[in-house]
């Protein structure tokens, strides 16, 4: 009976033991492979360059160059601190440092240690000579963005940064992961996931210790798609030259196909301190109140003064409450409502070319309110005005074009005549960016075509030219069109055109100028245009933030095209 | 006959899956000491199977015979390792004998149950019948007990706490097995329950790392409970069909300490799955069961519980190890007998199945 007992408790303990190995092995075995392959496989990243970005001609504005990092394998050395301190003096660097820097990266002995970052080549070949009389050292080549035109172009390209947690979360499923260099900005943001390059790397096993066993896998770091830009990088010199001294921006389009030649925006900085992690150089761009990270051509907003007079005039023209023949008189200013308003000089008798050359104020005080309000604003929009351009650069502003209907709405009060010739001379709530305003310029230059400026031409060698919207045809009326740009171009030839001084320039320039007050001291300075005036190739559009009177502006135009003349790029 | 030859070939299996295992478990080991380790394991498989024919053609009557001499020289071996026994792992288990190193509580299990089958069989000149019935708990339970206690305390002392625990066991079972009044086991199960306490304070720091990391292994996974951890995963990784021969990853790459000797079943499993080690667990079965089997036909006394006493030792052994392995039970030093890298307990375990045998030939005399 005992023995019965004692046979079966035996079953019953080797049974258990059955079903627990079943329960271990078969039911949870899954987990647990997972475990014993962590247990003893380790990834050593290797990474690769992003493409590079170059200009419309293929010169390289951000590149990438191979920088050395000093690497130190903790299962291959004998003796660490021989090793740090032979390494300290071929590099010059304190001992007592090296150690800080191998006991922070430290995890494990299979895994390399960054113990020196971005070394320079002379010493990272001393560091491989080194290598024949110690072991474990490596000399790590590492691709770094490198900018060999400085600041040049630094908003088109934008800056470079770790992946935020915002950007991380929406990008998770793409393959981004946490410490992952992703652009800021420009076309480093819009088409990071073209120019990022693919990290590879090894896949090793390891022993108990940590130990290198064998290779299991790798895979080759690829380099990111090159960006071809159909920026001219020295036309885009030119424009940032000029702008050196001042806050604004300057926009040059191709008039028939909306390429950006060149788009600079002023002050700059300087995308390498991001790349080399100089905190005092990023953290001064952060906060200097002149905003230098700040893209002042496409995501700024600003009263476009004066330039906004070209829209009521054609809008007058199209719909006949003007003929180019009407004139009005202008006395120094007009009674509207119960308020004078001023122009800015006495013009006597004034036609639309007239006063467009003139800028006239009481002109188009009149002839605005012969339009009215939203006829004036859909003008606007109808000239790319109030929404964004499509250009593919991140944070482009949309501007502002205010309305009757949009006053009722959220302002509560009645439409006056006084808000309608605040708005026909570009002044009130009005805003436009410079892009803005140099795309409704090309509109005039080519014949009445709203092109959609683009900036990138081509990505890893494949044009995408085609791939971007085609030019709108406003189906604008010829006769109407051809008036207005007699007054463009009266701005510049006429003996008291605002823009005169740009007559003396090297090609035939037409535009106009504006004066935006934003309050009684300030002015923003524009100057809109297109040239060669006969046969038109580029639109441009200057903004000098609270630069003073339109002629700073023109002044500035002048300069750009003196300059591209010199080069021979006109 | 056909009896002998079944259990020499269950435990020539067993043997066969415990050298490959050892094997490969050494496979990635440098050095000549660990590439022949498992030559070493063959050699004394073959010198197990040459006791196993020797004890198989001794008559067991013997043994009742030398049972004081056995008894005494258990006690003189214990007694050796105390004196000048070998230092290794933290523990004094070893003793250096003629080249080789022998663990003498590997003998004192088979010495006690030699002890206690004789103990449980003598009967009086005057009754024939057997006397276990009627005896009262100084004869049936306080005698026998200090007769256990003595070596058992003295391997505890080692401190070889598992094979300490087994000596009780067995010593608890066997007088379950010898009719002895059950009360006398309830009392002996409630004296040690009421000496937990004050055993947990006698033991060693280790023993109660051991302990508590058995309750929580994750208290400690560098430390104490690497062990338990690095073993669960190795047998879990193994899934059905095991990651094959020499593919281990825990063993191979030295994750799991102990993985030729009180961790072989791990080492087994991993690289051969569900599949092996259940085949593992029918043969050690098929191997206890040819045990019960024999002392069920068995009518004299002493060879019955002296095969059902070494059945017993399989079991306990075979059960501890494995759920120790899969970390269901505190880690002791238990070796798997046949499977785990080891000169006495092989060599042991084939006397033991050699007697066995011989019970098996020689009960028809009686």
């Amino acid at each position: 009976m005992r023995v019965k007992i004692f046979h079966l408790t035996a079953i019953g303990m080797l049974t258990f033991l059955l079903l627990s190995l079943f329960s271990m092995q078969v039911v949870r075995g899954r987990a647990y492979r997972s475990l014993s392959d962590k247990n003893c496989i380790r990834l050593i990243p290797q990474k690769g360059s992003r493409g590079d970005i170059t200009d419309r001609n293929g010169t390289v504005i951000a590149g990438s160059a191979i920088a050395y990092d000093i690497v130190i394998l903790p299962q291959e050395v004998a003796q660490i601190d021989k090793t740090l301190i032979a390494l300290s003096r071929v590099v010059g660097i304190e001992p007592a440092q090296l150690r800080k820097n191998f006991r922070r990266f430290y995890t494990s002995p299979s895994m390399p240690v960054t113990v020196l970052k971005n070394v320079d080549k002379e010493k990272a070949m001393r560091v491989e000579e080194l290598k024949l009389d110690l072991d474990g050292i490596i000399v790590q080549s590492l691709p770094l963005r490198t900018y060999p035109f400085g600041k040049l172009a630094c908003h088109v390209l934008g800056y470079l940064s770790e992946i935020d947690h915002w950007r991380l979360m929406k990008l998770e499923d793409y393959g981004y992961k946490v410490g992952n260099i992703v652009g800021n900005g420009g076309v480093e943001e819009k088409y990071d996931y073209y120019v990022r390059q693919e990290d590879g790397g090894l896949s090793v096993e390891v022993d108990h210790q940590g130990r290198f066993t064998r290779v299991l896998g790798f895979r080759s770091p690829q380099k990111g798609k090159d960006l071809q830009l159909t920026v001219d990088w020295r036309i885009q010199k030119i424009a940032e030259d000029a702008l050196q001294d001042f806050r604004g921006a300057v926009v040059v389009l191709d008039v028939f196909t909306g390429e950006i030649m060149a788009l600079a925006s002023a002050p700059a900085f300087d995308p390498s301190a991001f790349v080399a992690r100089d905190m005092l150089s990023i953290n001064r761009s952060f906060t200097d109140p002149a905003a230098p990270l700040f893209n002042r051509a496409i995501s700024g907003s600003y009263p476009p003064g004066s330039v906004f007079k070209v829209i009521s005039a054609y809008g007058a023209l199209d719909r006949s409450k003007v003929s180019p023949e009407t004139t009005f008189y202008c006395p120094g200013s007009a009674q509207i409502g119960r308020r004078q308003f001023k122009c800015w000089g006495v013009h006597n008798d004034q036609s639309l070319v007239a006063a467009i050359a003139h800028s006239c104020d009481v002109y188009f005080y009149r002839l605005g309110l012969l339009l009215g309000g939203q006829a004036i604003h859909d003008y606007a929009v109808k000239f790319g005005l109030g929404k964004t351009s499509g250009v593919e650069l991140p944070y482009e502003a949309t501007g502002f074009i205010p309305n009757p209907i949009w006053k009722k709405l959220y302002r509560l009060q009645k439409w006056y005549d006084g808000d309608t010739a605040n708005f026909v001379i570009g002044q009130g709530e009005l805003l436009t960016s410079p892009l803005q305003l140099a795309r409704l310029m090309a509109v005039f230059a080519n014949g009445g075509n709203l092109v959609t400026p683009f900036i990138v031409k081509a990505i890893g060698g494949q044009d995408v030219t085609a791939g971007h919207k085609r030019v709108v045809p406003l189906h604008l009326k010829p006769a109407a069109l051809r008036s207005v740009k007699e007054g463009l171009r009266q701005v510049v030839a006429d003996e008291q055109g605002t823009a005169g001084m740009l007559k003396s320039a090297p090609v035939s320039i037409a535009g106009k100028t504006g004066t935006a007050e934003i309050n009684k001291v300030d002015a923003h300075a524009w100057f809109a245009g297109f040239f060669p005036y006969e046969r038109p190739r580029f639109a441009i559009c200057v903004f000098l933030e609270k630069g003073g009177h339109g002629y700073q502006a023109s002044m500035l135009t002048k300069t750009i095209v003196e300059m591209m003349f010199q080069e021979g790029l006109l | 006959m056909r009896t002998m030859w079944r259990i020499l070939l269950i435990a020539l299996l067993i043997c066969a899956f415990g050298v490959i295992s050892i094997y490969s478990s050494t496979y990635s080991k440098e050095g000549d000491f660990w590439q022949t380790l498992f030559l070493r394991q063959i050699l004394w498989v073959a010198m197990g199977v040459a006791v196993f024919f020797m004890m198989a053609r001794t008559n067991y009557r013997r043994l009742w015979d030398w049972t004081y001499v056995i008894y005494g020289a258990v006690l003189f071996l214990l007694l050796l390792v105390v004196i000048m026994g070998i230092v290794r792992l933290g523990a004094q288990r070893w003793l250096r004998l003629a080249g080789f190193n022998l663990q003498p509580a590997e003998v004192a299990k088979l010495g006690i149950i030699i002890f206690l089958a004789k103990y449980f069989s003598k009967k009086s000149i005057y009754d024939v019948s057997l006397p276990t019935r009627s005896f009262g708990i100084f004869r049936g339970l306080i005698v026998p007990l200090m007769f256990v206690t003595v070596p058992a305390a003295l391997i505890v002392d080692q401190p070889d706490l598992g094979s300490g625990a087994l000596v009780f066991a067995i010593f608890l079972t066997m007088i379950y097995l010898s009719n002895v009044k059950f009360r006398f086991i309830l009392i002996v199960l409630l004296v040690l329950l009421a000496c937990v306490p004050v055993g947990w304070s006698m033991l060693r720091d280790y023993q109660k790392d051991r302990v508590m990391v058995f309750l929580n292994p994750n208290t400690d996974p560098l430390g104490a409970g690497y062990t338990a951890i690095q073993s669960k995963i190795a047998i879990g990784s193994g899934g059905l069909l095991g990651k094959g021969w020499l593919s281990g990853t825990q063993s191979q790459l030295r994750f799991l300490p102990e993985s030729h000797t009180d961790f072989i079943f791990a080492t087994f499993t991993e690289e051969w799955g569900f599949l092996g080690g259940a085949a593992l667990l029918l043969l050690y079965y098929l191997l206890i069961k040819e045990g019960i089997a024999i002392a069920e036909k068995t009518a004299d006394q002493f060879g019955r519980l002296l095969a059902l006493g070494i059945s017993l030792m399989l079991t306990l052994q075979v059960s501890v190890n494995i759920a120790m392995n899969m970390g269901l039970v505190p880690i002791v030093g238990l070796p798997l007998p046949l499977m785990s890298y080891g000169g006495s307990s092989v060599m042991i375990t084939f006397i033991a199945l050699g007697i066995v045998v011989n019970i098996n030939r020689t009960r028809a005399v009686f």
